[in-house]
């Protein structure tokens, strides 16, 4: 009975092995004692968006959770297309995302200021701008996460209404004492830059943003901050004493 | 004074559901509310596309979360299709019988904990009783029209909220997505005013 076989592979079967299979945790430790022994540091990806408010909430949270751990890196990796193709219920995740985080900030006592979901295209150039900037990830540091922090208050935290590029090239040269890049004769580095980012980001499978890649594990950021502690915990990347 | 209501839209297919589910029954102990149980027919089955890598990824989180939660999870019998309806037919003789809360307990963690096949009478029927619930009347709901009409009534009242997906708990107009949203959904009912007070100083 080839049909009953095939029912129970896919109803039982395959369902328990994903959950068994998730649950191996050796590989990963054994990897990060020796990513340790070679000297290299921990990472934690990000991929977010600037025009998703709960993405604002990991940047924001992840950034200052992740700098209290010596020997842990934030790669920070931008995007703008994300999310499932032909998503029927696309608008309203995003009117709901603003509610959402709303909720999340309070929990981190922040307050959300923006109450309307901001167009994609609105905040691409910020995307462009940071994915030009931290490709490679050896080539990102504390401004880069700096300006990250600063771009998601602003957007999210303290403004309304219209997203104004001055604005950010200012927090741009406050942190780098340049212009953000992109203007020629390299105007399409940060597109491109971002649309690595976003094969990337398939690449390792996470289809929505904010999304966390913790040594072969993924999160969405934003819901499970204490998990991703917990993941770099179990990694043996402790928080510093301090 | 009638307690404040909490719709919870629930789906026997969603593993997000079973995690939420004892918790959600659980507000009425510390909250003045009542929590009507709303089942709705699966995402999946209404259409909407499940990508493969939400299908795994949701796997694994609730995998975590069920640890964290201190509840069994991964001896799986998917029930979408002929299962979860019945269970939602159930469910709502259950509702009849207030015996909602334990038939939705027992028979989430049988699909999600113990790999119940619910589409089956040999799956289904031990989930039923432990619930307190005869066999011979949960077999009559499974044919019940009424019941059914429900069931898609639920269905629909989800979708005129404007969601998608569950668990959802709605109180006073406004929706609580996901089971690690029900401590804002707390905060919300302490901020009303329905937090029931500490009873009977120095009670041991």
């Amino acid at each position: 009975m080839p049909g009953a076989f095939a029912d129970t592979l896919t109803r039982r079967v395959l369902p328990r092995l994903v959950v068994a299979l998730s649950q191996v945790g050796w590989p990963a430790r054994a990897g990060a004692r020796a990513r340790r022994a070679l000297g290299r540091r921990g990472r934690v990806e990000l991929f977010f968006a600037f025009d998703d408010p709960c993405s604002a909430i990991a940047v924001i949270e992840l950034a200052a959770r992740v700098g209290r751990r010596r020997g842990v890196r934030l790669v920070l990796r931008p995007v703008v297309a994300r999310g499932i193709d032909g998503d029927p219920a696309l608008e309203q995740k995003r009117r709901y995302a603003i509610v959402d985080a709303r909720r999340l900030a309070r929990r981190s006592g922040l307050a959300l200021r923006r109450g309307e979901p901001l167009a994609a295209e609105e905040a691409a150039f910020l995307a462009e701008w940071v994915a030009a900037a931290g490709a490679p990830a050896a080539a990102q540091g504390p401004a880069l996460t700096s300006f990250c922090v600063a771009a998601m208050r602003r957007l999210w935290l303290e403004t309304d209404g219209r997203v104004r590029r001055a604005d950010y090239a200012g927090l741009w040269r406050e942190r780098f004492g340049g212009e953000p890049p992109g203007v020629a004769p390299d105007a399409g580095a940060g597109a491109a830059a971002v649309r690595r980012n976003e094969r990337l980001m398939r690449r390792r499978r996470p289809y929505d943003t904010p999304a966390a890649c913790v040594h072969g594990r993924w999160f969405f950021a934003h819901d499970r901050l204490v998990q991703i502690g917990e993941r770099l915990d179990e990694l043996g990347w402790a928080e510093s004493q301090s | 004074v009638t307690p404040a209501r909490i719709d919870f839209f629930f789906s026997f297919r969603s593993p997000y559901s079973y995690l939420a589910a004892p918790r959600a029954f659980a507000l009425p102990e510390r909250f003045d509310v009542d929590v009507a149980f709303r089942g709705v027919i699966p995402m999946a089955m209404r259409g909407q596309s499940v990508p493969r890598e939400k299908g795994l990824h949701t796997l694994r989180d609730a995998k975590r979360e069920a640890v964290r939660l201190g509840m069994p999870f991964g001896r799986i019998h998917d029930p979408i299709g002929d299962g979860a309806i019945r269970c939602l037919l159930v469910a709502e003789h259950a509702v009849d019988v207030g015996r909602e809360r334990d038939f939705v307990l027992e028979a989430s963690r049988g699909i999600w904990g113990e790999a119940a096949d619910v589409a089956r009478d040999a799956g289904l029927r031990p989930l039923c009783e432990r619930a307190g619930l005869s066999w011979s009347d949960c077999a009559a709901a499974l044919e019940d029209r009424s019941l059914r009409a429900r069931v898609d009534a639920d269905t629909a009242a989800l979708a005129d909220l404007g969601h998608w997906g569950v668990p959802v708990l709605v109180f006073d107009g406004e929706l609580f997505w996901g089971q690690d949203r029900i401590e804002d959904l707390e905060v919300a009912l302490v901020d009303a005013g329905l937090e029931r007070a500490l009873g009977g100083a120095g009670g041991g």
